[in-house]
């Protein structure tokens, strides 16, 4: 799969956007600490207030600084986010590629499971299983690529089942080289583009997920997350604050997940010449 | 030599059965996960309190509170609605569940009806009027939309038309307290679902709208669409009768895929206007940490979700026949 990523996607409106927010979101997310000007947990300004020249943002109803608090909150969700969609791909790649090399018995299996995963509601699972056994993030996000990784590898497999008849691949049969070998040193780098597309894919779900769980109450209170935030700041939503309070997560979420959005649309039409046609709304 | 191909089974009965062991699973699941917790409602009850328990009374209360009877039992308790009992609520929780079920039903049900509907036909006649203005602007909006999460679109609706507008009303299903004839009470109904729905439409609108787009201007290159031109049939028909029919099968197919994904902005949507659906339902067990209903709430609506998955792949072979051959393994 060669990709002319320069004449392409730099070109593309689309891309600009979403690579923009997604370098603004990161840099938040690694700097955030050191941007915050207060601590998050502190609790000791006076609650309910507007904003002013020290709480760019004003102070929730538990005296928290609300700025401080969004900054945690976008890294939480960035992080959650990558290792779920991280997460997901690795699963994705490895058994898609697999079930479309070794076909058969392992093809059939793994389909079969995620026919199955793709049917089972996730926010349920995990919904459950962070009410029964309150779980770290960690463990969430991880349960949650047990879920996402089906449609990846439906695609791999696809793409891998048209890989296997190329020459290269073929050669490289001749030579002797074994399944693991073939799907290890050349079908899983062959399809690297692809990843991109499922990582910005995954990454969207995860991270509306998060925010999801964090709104519902399911995650640790006290762990800074946009869906908590909003969350809270609903239950104040009539009163005079939601501009500084409600507002800037909303925002900040919708951003972030405009931001993945736009960046998984761009890569895929990137990689399919027939998508490019169809959806820069001219005809070829 | 026995000719085993003969006897594979079709991918619809597989499915079936496939479909038969997760519910399985998921029931056996939602089973054993609770009772993997340390402690129940004896040590909950006299753990901390000034009565010292010998062993004797202990085995004895414990074995009144907690009438643990093995998987059996417990799947016949299912299939006859006993689903346990409500520590907040203080109701059966399949009185809760089955109140809540027609608000959630009314709500999604309708939400993905209009969504499909209008994403498919807008979808048809901005791809069979290309390069236009129309074109360009529905596309980016939609694109644009499709990025914006439900939480968002929620809450800002709330702000705009029930905050500062006061056009709709922030909560509820319908007019409390109130003794209204049969048609005003469906018309507040109606009144009070219009937030609700409305951001659900548009959470799920973009993807219908782009998708049938997509396949669309792929449908239209192909050659049976030049000859139903050639033989001079009306527009309407092309467009209809042979074009997007073959653009309807990609938009099925990704609902299926879609919907157990889908169910997450539902839940979000009905907490914020505190509609009394499911969604509402499980928020304030969570809230009150009353498992009962929870564990009900979350292993029937999954159930729930499976059995519409599988449905829908006997829809597709009804749209497509070709389906049956071109995705068996």
């Amino acid at each position: 799969m060669h990709v002319r990523f320069k004449e392409t996607s730099l070109k593309d409106p689309l891309f600009m956007v979403g690579s923009g927010l997604a370098v603004i979101f990161v840099a938040i997310s690694l700097l955030g600490p050191l941007l915050a000007p207060f601590d998050p947990w502190d609790m000791s300004f006076a609650p309910i207030s507007p904003p002013s020249e020290t709480h760019y943002l004003g102070v929730n109803d538990g005296g928290q600084d609300i700025f401080s608090e969004l900054l945690y909150a976008v890294r939480n969700t960035v992080l959650f986010g990558f290792i779920s969609a991280f997460a997901a791909l690795g699963i994705g790649v490895i058994l898609g590629a697999s079930a479309g090399w070794f076909g058969g018995f392992v093809d059939m299996i793994v389909m079969r499971i995620a026919d199955v995963l793709l049917a089972v509601p996730a926010i349920m699972i995990l919904i459950f299983a962070a009410a029964l056994f309150r779980p770290t993030p960690l463990t969430l996000a991880l349960i949650l690529a047990g879920f996402m990784w089906p449609t990846i590898s439906k695609g791999i497999r696809a793409q891998t089942l048209s890989l296997r008849e190329s020459l290269h691949i073929r050669a490289a049969v001749q030579m002797g080289g074994g399944g693991v070998y073939i799907v290890r040193r050349h079908l899983i780098p062959e399809m690297f583009p692809l990843y991109l597309i499922g990582l910005a894919a995954k990454a969207k779900t995860a991270m509306f997920m998060e925010a999801s769980l964090g709104f519902l109450g399911l995650l640790d209170p006290s762990r800074k997350s946009l869906g908590r935030m909003i969350n809270y700041a609903l239950n104040f939503y009539y009163m005079d604050v939601w501009w500084n309070w409600l507002m800037p997560p909303i925002l900040c979420l919708s951003f972030l997940i405009v931001s993945v959005t736009f960046l998984a649309i761009s890569l895929e039409k990137v990689l399919d010449p027939r998508l490019r046609a169809a959806l820069s709304g001219r005809t070829p | 030599m026995i000719r085993l191909s003969k006897y594979r089974p079709s991918r619809q009965m597989g499915l079936v059965v496939t479909f038969c062991l997760a519910a399985l699973a998921m029931v056996y699941l939602s089973y054993a996960l609770p009772r993997l917790l340390p402690g129940d409602f004896v040590t909950a009850m006299y753990g901390s309190s000034q009565v010292t328990l010998s062993e004797a009374q202990e085995a004895e209360l414990r074995a009144y509170y907690t009438n643990d009877r093995g998987f059996g039992s417990y799947v016949i308790q299912l299939a006859c609605l006993d689903w346990g009992y409500s520590y907040a609520f203080l109701s059966p929780v399949s009185h809760l569940f089955l109140a809540a079920l027609p608000w959630t039903l009314l709500l999604v049900g309708l939400a993905h009806l209009i969504s499909l509907g209008v994403g498919f036909f807008a979808g048809v006649e901005v791809a069979w009027r290309r390069s236009g203005i129309l074109e360009r602007t529905m596309v980016s909006g939609m694109t644009l939309l499709e990025g914006v999460p439900e939480i968002s679109t929620g809450v800002l609706l709330l702000l705009i038309f029930s905050l500062h507008l006061g056009w709709f009303p922030s909560a509820g299903a319908e007019t409390a307290y109130a003794d209204l004839s049969i048609w005003a009470r469906l018309a507040g109904v109606a009144y009070h679902l219009v937030l609700p729905l409305a951001t659900l439409v548009l959470a799920y609108l973009p993807g219908n709208f782009l998708l049938t787009r997509n396949s669309m201007v792929m449908v239209i290159k192909a050659r049976y669409m030049t000859t139903a031109r050639a033989k001079g049939l009306p527009p309407c028909r092309i467009r209809y009768a042979h074009g997007a029919r073959n653009a309807l099968l990609p938009l099925v197919t990704r609902f299926g895929l879609r919907l157990a994904f889908m169910i997450t902005g539902a839940l979000v949507v009905e907490r914020i206007y505190a509609y009394p659906g499911l969604g509402t339902l499980l928020f304030n067990a969570i809230q009150a940490r009353d498992l009962p209903v929870i564990q009900g709430v979350v292993l029937i609506s999954s159930l729930m979700v499976l059995a519409v998955i599988l449905a829908l792949e006997f829809v597709y072979k009804i749209i497509d026949p070709r389906i049956d051959h071109a995705r068996a393994f």
